[in-house]
């Protein structure tokens, strides 16, 4: 549906700007959907005046004029017969657009024209398009057409929602935006000068369907004349996407967009026998409708019809056979209510929408028929003139008796918690149109008017009251307090799983650690894992500190399992460690560390069992890291003093060690009666979390041109690390090289020592276009000149 | 609710299915709902629960607003609006300008649901909420189409750990 700024005003002075406006309107509940600024396309459309006229020499109809815009005179050439010297006129300069078309400088029959004097078809004003648009004399030179005709407005398209039938007219949400921004109403006032001719001695009504027709009224004027109306009209209709037909019509549609009550007019000389009948349709019985379909319609269809033949199918769409022509001169006004449902399943079926049934849909009330029946008479009057016949007819078998509803303000406080004193209540509702009763104590009454049929509980008064006071101005009062690290408890889980997946058990021992452990694992007395929290009453001397590392445990464990003749083994233990230098409590920092030993994977025969080696290990660390979303990681020559000189390597990240991971020292192993290789790693986790950031992803584009793959192979030696290689490449090209991975390794015969044979195998992708063969090897000469300048490749 | 007695407080996320499929709508989509009935819950507790739920998720700058709404089992109803996560309320074209994200409905439960399943309503009150998941991801995660959630291209999914 659709709002306008300037016909709200008529009824509220509103002082907001028109954006601001919008935000009241959805607070209030109503939700705007998209904001027109009207008549913007004529804002480039000048007030100008023609200076001089004069006949085109090489034309008949062609006129050369001077035309003055305000701040310049150009020649124009108009066609119209109507032009002439001191004529005021809408003018399109050069450079402005009407409709589709931009005004440029054209040559008219060897004449040149800078500009465009328009017809108010051109400018989409009406369809009159015998001559250019007159202004009046007094119309300002210079100014813009907009905001001469005061068409500047702002038209807001907004979704009702359907407990709100009271806001499908103007009017309406005038209303409830007085409530809201507390300001007053101004209603339209009416008054009628009825003639003493008495509407019963012209017409009849009968309704006998008063299960479908809660309410029917009717009222006459004779003598009206059916012509285009005001100038006011119409705008105001335009601005809310009606179109304009007649005065009589137009009122009947200007009515329903003010009270969203949708009303009908019929030519009283096509209502044969002067009766109105409201009846259920027959079987089959045929209706042509104004949209120039006839309609077939069935018992459960209601209809207003005469005495033979229906003439509009109630409240959804008048007939062909009835409506008002330039020709009429006596008009029936109907103003009606009819069941919702019944309005609803007749549309459906016949699949009519129409403004109309929209709003009769959404149950509407039988008391707003009558004000806008007044309503509407009154602007024929004015509009079309004639004369009122005294009365009306009404059928209005069943008046509903007003509903009361009490609120307690406890319940209020109880449901919202906020505290409102009767007063406050009281004017809240009142400010709706509620009638205020009685108080009693802890329940005020109300009597609800008929438009609102949406409130009928205690509950909905709530909603209106925190409607009014603002669904934001409730405080709020929870505090969260953090109990726990979510982020830090999940990652945990996650570590562990990933090892657990990878075939690890997870183990468990005591925190009492053995500082003998410390001295077979070589550590100097320097080491800051040597500065112990010692126990006072141990249980023994193997458990007289808190350990510092899981290492020694998990040697331990690995021992007893060999014992145990398992061979094969994967542990990870996640605990605290804990130091104490010279503060009074040790600190605890959470670690994993994790042994392997034996076969990689369980036998399967179909494949060769492997021992576990170095980049197995890795491959573990990479994991981990990878899924904590941790790459910017090296690894360096671990010094610690249990690998084996050359197989350990720390990890270092953000300038910090994170971790280490190698293969123990035998020798080392030995002190723990191990004989089996064994590696283990390490990683900080407590410095870990500290140093992620726990980041979204944040997507990035999937490429859309197809990835080129190129395999490079060379000899190197072996002082150059596989990262240094890789990051090499890289640079060579990093906006189209975006993978490169090490495919092969190859040592032995045909390689000096010290060299290896290294195959790559290299991802080149464009986000912006489709990599060309030459661009490709471009590419890889250029990897390979830089690779033989740095790292001294040869080419296989 | 038919068979169990208050206090009640659930959090059930689950599929929708909608007839809509572009960049934005999808005909399978995902939503969380909630629902907590106990003595003396408030529209407090639910605005709070919503605001610290829309901070924890997109962060501590991130505004909620509600405005009034109307769905048939909830009185008052709301709808609740998060600042733009893209432009912070300057208003670009993720949030047509307004400056505002729609995120989802809310509303405290209506009488009229408690009387149907014989709860107690003048002794018990309720509220319950319904999120997007989808949603929530696309603008959590910058995606741009949803229609990127569901057509598995591993280049999509292996950015997500």
């Amino acid at each position: 549906m659709k709002i306008s700024y300037n016909w709200l005003k008529q009824y509220i002075n509103i002082n907001l700007p028109p954006h601001e406006l919008e935000e009241k309107m959805t607070f209030a509940g109503i939700e705007v959907e998209a904001v027109e600024k009207l008549g913007a396309e004529l804002e480039q459309i000048k007030i100008a005046e023609i200076v001089t006229h004069k006949l085109h020499p090489d034309s008949d109809h062609l006129s050369i004029c001077e035309v003055n815009d305000g701040s310049e005179t150009v020649q124009v050439i108009c066609g119209a017969p109507n032009c002439s010297a001191g004529q005021k006129i809408a003018f399109a300069p050069v450079g402005s657009e009407i409709g589709e078309f931009k005004i440029k400088k054209v040559k008219l029959r060897g004449v040149e024209s800078y500009g465009m004097i328009c017809s108010e078809k051109e400018l989409g004003i009406s369809d009159n398009h015998e001559g250019i648009m007159e202004l009046p004399a007094d119309a300002p030179l210079g100014s813009s057409l907009t905001s001469y005709l005061k068409s500047d407005d702002v038209s807001y398209d907004v979704e009702i929602t359907p407990n709100r039938p009271d806001l499908l007219g103007m009017f309406g949400v005038a209303r409830d935006l007085s409530a809201i921004l507390d300001i007053p109403l101004n209603k339209p006032q009416i008054s009628l000068q009825e003639s003493d001719e008495p509407i019963e001695q012209m017409l009849a009504l009968e309704n006998i369907a008063p299960e479908l027709c809660t309410r029917y009224t009717a009222r006459m004027i004779k003598g009206v004349t059916v012509k285009e109306s005001p100038e006011w009209m119409k705008k105001r209709l335009l601005a809310v996407g009606l179109r304009p037909i007649n005065n009589v019509v137009d009122v009947t549609n200007f009515v329903m967009m003010e009270f969203g009550h949708p009303l009908h007019a019929f030519d009283y000389h096509l209502i044969d026998e002067q009766k109105i009948i409201v009846r259920r349709a027959h079987k089959n019985e045929q209706f042509p409708a104004l949209d120039e379909e006839t309609y077939t319609l069935q018992e459960n269809d209601l209809v207003i019809a005469d005495t033979n033949k229906p003439i509009a199918l109630a409240g959804i769409i008048g007939g062909e056979n009835s409506h008002i022509t330039e020709s009429t001169k006596d008009i029936v006004i109907e103003a009606a209510n009819f069941l919702y449902s019944s309005i609803r399943k007749t549309a459906g079926r016949l699949k009519i929408s129409t403004d109309s049934s929209y709003r009769f849909e959404r149950d509407i009330s039988d008391e707003t028929a009558e004000l806008a029946s007044e309503r509407a008479v009154q602007l024929i009057l004015e509009l079309a003139g004639g004369k009122l016949l005294k009365g009306k007819l009404d059928s209005y078998p069943n008046p509903v008796p007003k509903r009361i509803v009490a609120i307690r303000p406890s319940r209020i406080k109880h449901l919202l918690t906020i505290t409102l004193n009767p007063q406050q209540i009281k004017d809240y509702l009142t400010a709706l149109g509620l009638n205020f009763k009685t108080e009693k104590p802890d329940r005020l009454e109300f009597s609800i008017p008929s438009y609102r049929k949406d409130l009928v509980r205690e509950v909905d008064l709530i909603e209106e009251v925190i409607r009014l006071h603002g669904y934001n101005n409730v405080e709020t009062y929870l505090k969260t307090q953090n109990i726990m690290d979510r982020e830090i408890f999940y990652a945990r889980r996650q570590v562990a799983d990933i090892l657990v997946n990878n075939g690890f058990s997870e183990v468990k021992n005591w925190n009492f650690g053995d500082p003998q452990d410390l001295d077979k694992l070589n550590l100097s007395d320097q080491d800051d894992r040597r500065h112990n929290a010692v126990l006072k009453n141990p249980l023994g001397s193997s458990f007289s500190i808190m350990r510092s590392m899981l290492l020694p445990h998990l040697l331990h464990n690995t021992l007893f399992n060999l014992n145990h003749s398992q061979k094969d083994l994967k542990l990870f233990e996640m605990s605290k460690i804990f130091l104490r230098k010279d503060e009074k409590l040790a600190s605890e920092k959470l670690y994993v560390t994790g042994v392997m030993t034996g076969q990689l994977h369980d036998t399967f025969w179909k494949e060769k069992a492997r021992k576990i080696d170095f980049f197995d290990v890795k491959g573990i660390i990479e994991q981990i890291l990878d899924s904590l979303l941790i790459t910017k990681y090296k690894f360096e020559n671990s010094e610690e003093p249990y690998f084996q000189p050359g197989m350990g390597a720390d990890i270092v990240y953000r300038n910090r060690k994170i971790g280490m991971l190698g293969k123990i020292d035998p020798k080392i192993l030995d002190k723990f009666d191990i004989s089996e290789e064994l590696y283990s790693f390490d990683l900080d986790l407590e410095t870990i979390f500290m140093l992620s950031s726990f980041l979204d992803p944040v997507f990035k584009e999937i490429p859309k041109f197809p990835p080129v793959l190129r395999d490079l192979s060379f000899i190197i030696s072996n002082q150059h690390s596989y990262t240094d290689i890789v990051k090499m490449i890289k640079t060579v090209n990093p906006g189209i090289i975006k993978k490169v991975e090490l495919f092969d390794e190859y040592i032995g015969k045909n390689i000096n020592a010290g060299y290896r044979s290294l195959t790559f195998s290299i991802v080149f992708s464009s986000d912006t276009k489709t990599l060309t063969d030459e661009i490709i090897s471009q590419n890889l000469q250029k990897i390979i000149e830089k690779l033989k300048q740095e790292l001294n490749i040869e080419m296989r | 609710m038919e068979k169990h007695k208050p206090p009640i407080k659930i959090i059930s996320p689950g599929s929708c299915y909608r007839n809509e499929n572009d960049a934005s709508h999808s005909p399978m989509f995902h939503q969380v709902e909630a629902l907590v009935v106990d003595e003396g819950v408030t529209f407090a507790d639910l605005r709070d629960m919503l605001n610290i739920f829309v901070k924890k998720m997109f962060g501590e700058d991130i505004e909620s607003r509600f405005r009034p709404h109307f769905f048939p089992f909830t009185e008052p109803s709301a709808e609740m609006d998060i600042i733009c996560v893209k432009c912070h309320g300057k208003g670009c074209n993720l949030c047509r300008g307004s400056g505002w994200l729609e995120m989802g409905g809310a509303g405290m439960v209506d009488p009229n649901v408690f009387d149907i399943l014989g709860i107690d309503s003048e002794k018990y009150t309720g509220y319950a909420f319904g999120l997007g998941m989808d949603r929530i991801a696309m603008l959590k995660y910058k995606i741009p189409d949803m229609r990127l959630l569901f057509e598995n291209d591993v280049r999509f999914l292996k950015q997500f750990k």
